[in-house]
């Protein structure tokens, strides 16, 4: 009967552990305010400052614009990538650890394994994207790839999926080495 | 020897919230538990209990002085919150009402230092203690108040307003994509299942007692809120939203008004 209970004990202590969002590291380090801002203030200006096209998803279907044309929409997010220097295949080995360090259980700047799926040895994987298993092996552009990623919204409004370009959360640079990963042969997304 | 029987029964507890995913335990389930002694929620509520009768404001008076031993006037009160209150003169959900009790009929002061001191002490157990009270009573929400009708309205423009650093919404994670995964933690949906019946809610990821304020501020957290042009700058990062903000109760209100009809059951056991 122990034994049962400590089982179960160190399994729900390894899912929860898997479950946290490694961006709460991050948060606890955030710095003092530029301005007297008091902390409503600064959350009520945050709120504010919702772009032209969120406000155009912030309806209640969510996955698609109003008020803005789709072609027009696709347009402009396309207008805002910005390509790095090296072209849009970066380094694989530096993508695999912002997509999520195997070594990290799966955790990385990315946090790409909150909602895709990839490398089949990091089991704790979202599945609010498609699978990205094999990705390289579909013949598609790593431009698009790049696209995709540097700016959902170019080729799907609205998406779950964050602009991570747009809001710098990840580099052009980081952006390519994410593309890397995805595309290159040696990846553990292609074997 | 008692210590390791709760360890045991904590080590169980564990394997049940994360066998059943991120879904609520069925009353039956709960009811083991808590046949099994093994609920720390409980002890958090009987920790508001005793406030309840024995905390004693600078003029003398107890919550018990006002709202009856054992809470009898406060019987089905949290089935109707958030709602308008005359003598405060807002929409008040139960964190702030407890608060505008205390500083209003109690004599704590209104200043920093006690609001600092409620609500890392007093707000959750006094909370859960007071939530307990309406158990087995049908959630209902009416929108009377021109005031609560406005701030539903709100809640509701916050529910689906994408914005931050990641364009999410709470309509994005648990209306959207309830039901799917981030990671292994299942996405619940709060409007269309009606789980505030199940809060406050001791969450064993926390190992805490949440009433609803704290879990809407640990979404907000997610959203990566930031001001000026880019989220990489850590100085203008924006984290959760503070306690008894406007903001917060807008969203309650709107997600107990969604869960009208259903069975209060708190505190509620979640991951």
């Amino acid at each position: 009967m122990k034994k049962i209970a400590f089982a179960s004990l160190i399994l729900g202590v390894g899912a929860i552990v898997a479950c946290q969002a490694p961006a709460s590291k991050a948060e606890q380090k955030a710095a003092k305010p530029a301005k007297k801002m008091s902390k409503e203030e600064k959350f009520r200006a945050a709120l504010a400052k919702q772009d032209k096209y969120q406000k155009a998803c912030s309806n209640e279907k969510q996955l698609v614009p109003e008020g803005i044309p789709l072609e027009q929409f696709k347009k402009d997010m396309l207008a805002t990538i910005k390509y790095p220097k090296g072209g849009v295949v970066g380094d694989w080995k530096k993508g695999e650890k912002l997509f999520g360090d195997p070594k990290k259980g799966g955790k990385g700047k990315g946090n790409c394994y909150a909602c895709h799926c990839g490398d089949p040895s990091i089991i704790a994987c979202g599945n609010i994207g498609p699978s990205l298993r094999g990705y390289g092996k579909r013949g598609i552009d790593p431009k698009t790839t790049y696209q995709r990623i540097y700016n959902p919204w170019s080729i799907q409004p609205c998406s779950a999926m964050f602009r991570f370009g747009v809001h710098g959360i990840l580099s052009p640079e980081q952006i390519a080495h994410v593309t890397a990963f995805l595309h290159d042969s040696n990846s553990p997304i292609n074997k | 020897m008692k210590n390791k029987k709760f360890l045991v029964g904590l080590a169980l507890v564990g394997g049940v919230a994360v066998g059943f995913s991120a879904d609520v335990p069925t009353p039956d389930q709960v009811k083991q538990l808590k046949e099994m002694g093994i609920l720390p929620s409980d002890v958090i509520v009987d920790e508001g209990n005793d406030y309840f009768h024995n905390l004693k404001g600078p003029n003398g008076k107890t919550c018990a002085s006002c709202h009856g031993q054992d809470g009898a006037k406060l019987v089905g009160a949290y089935a109707k919150m958030p709602r308008y209150y005359k003598d405060i003169g807002k929409v008040a959900d139960i964190d702030i009402r407890i608060k505008a009790c205390m500083t209003k009929y109690m004599g704590f002061p209104n200043d920093k230092k006690f609001k600092k001191k409620f609500t890392k002490k007093y707000r959750v157990p006094l909370a859960g203690y007071v939530a307990t009270l309406s158990n087995g009573m049908k959630i209902n929400v009416t929108l009377d108040d021109p005031q609560e009708k406005e701030l539903y309205e709100f809640g509701k423009k916050l529910w689906y307003q994408r914005v931050g650093g990641r364009d999410l919404s709470c309509a994005i994670c648990h209306e959207i994509y309830a039901g799917y995964r981030i990671r292994l933690q299942k996405l619940g949906a709060p409007v269309r299942d009606k789980l505030y019946a199940h809060w406050p809610a001791y969450r064993f990821s926390k190992d805490k007692l949440w009433t609803m304020e704290d879990r809407i501020r640990g979404c907000y957290k997610s959203y990566f809120l930031y001001l000026g042009k880019k989220w990489h700058k850590k100085k203008d990062w924006v984290k959760k939203p503070p306690y008894y903000m406007k903001e917060i109760v807008a969203l309650e209100l709107f997600m107990k008004k969604a869960a009208n009809g259903a069975t209060i059951e708190v505190p509620g056991l979640l991951r």
